[in-house]
């Protein structure tokens, strides 16, 4: 089967600056929930646009559903775009604003209302339909906003940073909301962010994007224990970094440490990344280190540890009770290791 | 306190340039001129009755409020492209732009009539180029039309300033939220651009009104002394009749229709944004 969202060799260019997307190229199934992940200015949010029809694209193509869209504008592409700042008309109530893009359509009086009372109801708005946006709080903003793109069943829903100018209580629900709907209505879904935790929790795929490329697509589990490049390492998920030399296969060293690693590049100076919830500490285990600092995160504990090749993270739950001035032993599994050629 | 102290020179220059006038004005109106056409110190409304009972003042008023608002309505309007124009540019040419747009300001007025009379003049551009194509010549100048035009085209840099500064509501995504909904450019216009603008419409709309109510120069200069209204009605009183109650009279009621104008404005829906 061939990807429903296909991009291909996607790029933008702003002046003579370095593109803001360069050469993009990645596919999407129907009904799946994908994650542009990145730093901001880092051309994920110009992707969004591009896909939307915002921006024109200057070299690549983008197919949905097989139809070719990159020269389309944006009304004719049919995008639920649900915008950071949500855009919600000011003037028109949230029934008007969800009927906007069918009234555009040529969808008749009855059958719009018809639908702009199911999306309202789907997204647990029915009861302030008649409200303007600013008598509304920024959640129940953000779902109009979502009403409104979801109404005109668009071929791709479109979502940039959804869940930034909400409080951090009401994110996680959201979160839950938004999963649940694109589920249960199986659109498939594009949505932009800069955090991390947003990207793991929410997506099927999530595409790491650092300075207008592509540096990794996967489901998030693979993404987060297998990273397939040095910024991915960094950027997703906590780890400590050194400088090593890979010795021979499966063997790296890091100062005079030589360590085991599941997967290595050709010999020759490299940066090794371990994660620190792969570390682990008892009585047993093959390099001394002692517990330096302490950061109490609630159920797990981040333990800063002095080891014989350098100081290292490690997280482990807080009910271990280690305390600075503890004296371990540590053994480090060899797929805790990510070796990258320097 | 301080704050006063702060306010203290704006304070004097409008109280001796505005406020004293307005009394000195008020005090003038309420004398009387007698038969030889004298002005006689006294305290009677007669002036203000006399004026009010008048056919041909009220004729004046009507013709004015009619000029002045066909000619802050055109220039509202034309001045919502160009304000529309400004606000759309790449942020380094607004600047130039909405200089360029309220660049006539810069011109003093009788510059810009003079100006006016070489384009709209018995031989100038206009009627030049419709000899050329064997069309009748039009008279543009020294009648109501050369004042409409010339008053409509010196509202329009305020009308443009009122927009630039009331357009803030109209934030271009917007415009990107509505395309993603399917909306053309028309559609877009009619249901998201016009009714957001609404408010600096109306506001840009009462700002030229007053303005186009008092203007003198254009009606005066554009209108070759055929043009009647009550700003030139009140020069004619008082430099021509030499009947100052009376001019007086005329500028304070003319002054506190302006007054209850823009009073009315600001308690209106949306008129305090």
């Amino acid at each position: 089967m061939s990807a429903y969202l296909s991009l291909a060799g996607l790029t933008r260019r702003f002046g003579s600056a370095p593109p803001a997307v360069d050469r993009l190229s990645l596919d999407l199934d129907r009904g799946e929930l994908l994650a542009l992940l990145g730093p901001s200015g880092c051309g994920k949010t110009t992707t969004l646009r591009l896909l939307a029809g915002l921006e024109r694209a200057d070299a690549g193509r983008i197919l949905v559903g097989g139809r070719n869209v990159t020269d389309l504008p944006p009304e004719v592409r049919n995008m639920g775009v649900v915008f950071q700042s949500y855009a919600l008309f000011p003037h028109m109530t949230a029934a008007e604003n969800v009927a906007f893009g069918l009234e555009s359509r040529g969808i008749r009086r009855r059958e719009r209302e018809a639908r702009v009372a199911e999306v309202l109801e789907m997204v647990g708005l029915s009861a302030l339909a008649q409200r303007k946006p600013r008598q509304m709080s920024g959640g129940q903003q953000q779902r109009v906003a979502l009403a409104r793109a979801l109404a005109i069943r668009p071929d791709l829903l479109l979502l940039d940073e959804p869940l930034s100018a909400l409080d951090a209580q009401l994110r996680d629900g959201v979160r839950e909301e938004i999963r649940a709907l694109q589920r249960r209505l199986g659109t498939t879904t594009v949505f932009v962010t800069h955090d991390q935790a947003e990207a793991l929790a929410l997506a099927d795929l999530v595409a790491v994007i650092d300075r207008g490329r592509l540096e990794q697509i996967a489901p998030p589990e693979e993404l987060f224990e297998r990273p397939a490049t040095p910024f991915v390492a960094r950027f997703v998920g906590r780890s400590t970094a050194f400088a090593g030399v890979v010795e021979a296969p499966g063997r790296v060293r890091i100062g005079g440490t030589l360590l085991a690693a599941a997967e290595t590049p050709r010999p020759g100076p490299a940066e090794v990344f371990i994660r620190p919830h792969r570390v682990q500490l008892g009585a047993e285990g093959d390099l001394p280190v002692e517990v330096t600092l302490r950061t109490y995160e609630g159920a797990m504990a981040l333990l800063t540890l002095a080891t014989p090749f350098g100081t290292l993270l490690a997280e482990l739950p807080a009910a271990a009770g280690h305390r600075p001035g503890d004296r371990l032993r540590m053994t480090l599994p060899a797929d805790a290791l990510r070796v990258f050629a320097a | 306190m301080r704050g006063w102290l702060l306010a203290a020179p704006a304070l004097l220059v409008i109280g001796l340039g505005f406020l004293l006038p307005v009394g000195v004005l008020f005090r003038i109106s309420l004398n009387r001129t007698d038969e030889g056409g004298a002005m006689q110190a006294d305290l009677t409304t007669e002036t203000y009755a006399r004026l009010l009972a008048d056919d041909f003042i009220a004729g004046l008023a009507w013709d004015t409020v009619i000029l002045a608002g066909g000619c802050a309505a055109a220039a509202t309007l034309l001045a919502l492209p160009l304000a529309l124009v400004v606000r759309a540019a790449p942020p380094v040419w607004r600047g130039p732009l909405a200089l360029a747009a309220i660049a006539p300001l810069m011109v003093s007025g009788t510059g810009r009539i003079v100006g006016w009379l070489a384009i709209l003049g018995d031989f100038g551009i206009v009627n030049g180029a419709l000899a050329m194509l064997g069309l009748p010549e039009q008279r543009l100048i020294n009648n109501w039309t050369g004042v409409r035009i010339g008053l409509t085209e010196s509202l329009m840099p305020y009308a443009v300033l009122v927009l630039l500064a009331g357009l803030g509501r109209l934030d271009p995504l917007f415009d990107e939220a509505a395309a993603t909904l399917g909306a053309g450019r028309t559609r877009t216009f009619l249901r998201v651009t016009l009714p957001l603008a609404a408010p600096a419409l109306l506001a840009a709309f009462a700002l030229t009104l007053v303005l186009g109510i008092s203007a003198f120069i254009t009606p005066r200069l554009m209108g070759g002394g055929r043009v009647f209204v009550i700003a030139t009605e009140i020069y004619d009183l008082a430099l021509e009749m030499v009947d100052w109650p009376a001019a007086a009279a005329l500028a304070m009621l003319l002054l506190v229709a302006l007054a209850a104008l823009l009073l009315l404005r600001s308690l209106l829906p949306g008129g305090q944004r």
